[in-house]
């Protein structure tokens, strides 16, 4: 019995730590060569990379790893060499990007202006959004911002319809009124992200003037909030994200940013300097795919993945392979 | 999962042994602390690291830990008693794999699952704590009643004590260590398994933790969990300590 007491002891010590080792150490994992095979499509008419060798990361989360697959298999079909950097946490994925220990992962235009760049001017048209974030960091980083994808994977706030008509809250300052005048009807399940974030609630109840206290504020793994607004056994609100497939398949309705606070998030391919150079029709390649995901299309991808639970890499492949881009 | 002769005395350790460890965890905490505060921390990491922060997370962690193994004591020190009466033979040999079964259900799950059904909040999460740590109060409690000698329940019983007192007063004092040993067992298993609780609006270090990963904030990941390791290693110690003291085998009383 004492070697299972000692033994849980240094296990609860060894859980934090190892933890910690998980997030400073991510690169240095297991280097999960790819195993993605694709023969070529349509995108083989317009670029060839055979021989050329990329790293591909993403951040951790469902739609990042599918575009991380779809990035890889797509650039397998034209013929390159992949290695596959999927699920970086935080901004781990951007530092790897900096360092380049990867040569491209997708980062999202609003992201890119207020959280990388340090910008507090936000910028409300998507197009001058991203050229302004395009030019910037080719300027500062030498990173290249392929041409962004339609879709906008913005933060939101997700309610239920008959919610939205008991407390008659259609807008974001709607509920900012609402969370001022009956804050226990306010309930909000968020994550941890989002409740740190500049651009997340902090920076929400800055430009909306209203404090959400602590007890309506029902911190949550992020990706539970969907379920929870839906059944809503703990909280009315919740926080979402623009292109999750939750929000159709649970019949949930979003508020309308009504003061434009949260800026767009366009998915664009972030490629350093060096892996653009090697080869400048990867541009090309990546402005066909892009232009095909829209938010409907990444919400259905993300819906195969996070409802029917099929693996983000399968997804990317049979979307791939609908398009015709890979075969 | 035997425990054998686990009868030591407090002087056998002396008090350096025993001061040792809140010594060097008060190290750890010093040093984490200047660490901290040579650091510039940006707009996130002031939201996690902040003494208002941090004392409120760390509260919340202790009453998680606290609850938990006082639930899982009042639930599996009376059970494992039953459990070790002679009649209770074979429901022992059914129940103690269910009980197994139960703690290896995973924490996160159930904590989840519970937190989307019936509601998000401290609640669901003692309930999958208590779940984890079950499992060791209740065999130590039998395997530390068990091993009492059947002589000297006899002698008990030949003096006239009814069988409940004589469990009272004599069987659990000499299980006593083993039974701690078990709460002991729990209390650690707990401290980990509450980081848990800020999946389901628990509260606790692991809000501190998870806000370092998700917003890849090393210094945070570091706050929360050096200090829920500093916590797990002195509960240990406490309970450790606990034991020390309460030894009391039959010998030492008058």
């Amino acid at each position: 019995m004492p070697f299972v007491r000692r033994a849980a002891a240094s296990l609860a010590a060894a859980t934090s730590v190892s933890l910690l080792l998980a997030a400073c150490g991510g690169l240095n994992g297991d280097p999960n060569q790819t195993t993605t095979s694709a023969n070529p499509g349509s995108l083989a008419k317009v670029a060839d990379l055979a021989g050329d060798e990329y790293v591909v990361g993403s951040k951790e989360f469902t739609e990042e790893l599918i575009l991380c697959h779809l990035t890889s298999t797509a650039l397998v079909s034209v013929g390159a060499t992949v290695q596959e950097k999927c699920g970086l946490t935080g901004d781990g994925a951007r530092k790897a990007l900096e360092a380049r220990k990867i040569d491209m992962y997708w980062e999202y235009t609003g992201t890119g202006w207020l959280s990388i760049l340090q910008q507090t001017k936000t910028i409300a048209d998507p197009k001058k959004l991203y050229r302004s974030v395009s030019s910037l960091d080719l300027k500062k980083n030498g990173i290249h911002w392929l041409y962004p994808s339609p879709a906008n994977d913005t933060y939101a706030i997700s309610v239920l319809p008959s919610t939205q008509k008991q407390y008659d809250v259609y807008t974001l300052s709607d509920f900012a009124r609402l969370a001022n005048q009956d804050p226990q009807s306010a309930t909000l399940c968020l994550g941890s992200e989002f409740a740190t974030r500049d651009d997340g609630l902090p920076g929400l109840e800055k430009a909306y003037g209203f404090e959400l206290p602590q007890d309506s504020q029902i911190l949550i793994d992020g990706q539970a909030s969907y379920e929870a607004v839906s059944k809503g056994t703990s909280c009315k609100f919740g926080q979402a994200f623009g292109t999750d497939g939750r929000i159709k398949a649970l019949h949930l309705g979003l508020l309308r940013d009504d003061k434009g606070f949260f800026p767009v998030y366009n998915p664009s391919l972030t490629v350093t300097d060096a892996a653009y150079n090697r080869n400048p029709a990867i541009a090309k390649l990546f402005a066909l795919i892009s232009a095909k995901l829209t938010t409907r299309e990444l919400q259905k991808l993300n819906a195969e993945v996070d409802l029917d639970g099929k693996d983000p890499a399968t997804v990317a492949k049979d979307w791939l392979v609908g398009e015709g881009f890979v075969s | 999962m035997q425990e054998a002769n686990v009868k030591r005395a407090p002087t056998t350790r002396g008090w350096s042994g025993i001061l040792a460890r809140p010594v060097l965890l008060a190290g750890v905490l010093l040093w984490l602390y200047i660490y901290v505060n040579g650091r510039e921390l940006d707009s996130i990491e002031q939201r996690s690291i902040n003494a208002e922060s941090i004392r409120q997370r760390l509260v919340e962690h202790v009453e998680l830990v606290a609850v938990s193994t006082l639930i899982v004591i009042a639930i599996g020190v009376p059970l494992g008693a039953l459990l070790s009466r002679k009649p209770m033979r074979t429901a022992e040999r059914t129940f103690l794999p269910v009980a197994g079964l139960l703690q290896a259900t995973p924490t996160i799950g159930v904590m989840v699952l519970l937190g989307i059904t019936v509601g998000f909040g401290s609640g669901p999460a003692l309930f999958a704590l208590v779940l984890a740590s079950l499992l060791p109060v209740i065999v130590n409690t039998v395997v530390g009643l068990r091993s009492v000698d059947d002589a000297t329940v006899d002698s008990a019983r030949a003096m006239g004590m009814s069988a409940f007192r004589t469990l009272v007063t004599v069987e659990f004092r000499i299980a006593l260590s083993t039974i701690i040993s078990g709460i002991r067992t729990a209390l650690v298993v707990n401290v980990g398994a509450a980081t848990l609780a800020t999946y389901i609006n628990g509260g606790g270090l692991g809000t501190i933790i998870v806000a370092g990963i998700t917003n890849n904030r090393p210094t945070v990941l570091l706050v929360g969990s050096v200090l829920t390791a500093v916590l797990a290693l002195f509960v240990d110690w406490l309970a450790g300590l606990v034991r020390t003291f309460s030894f009391s085998p039959i010998t030492r009383q008058r």
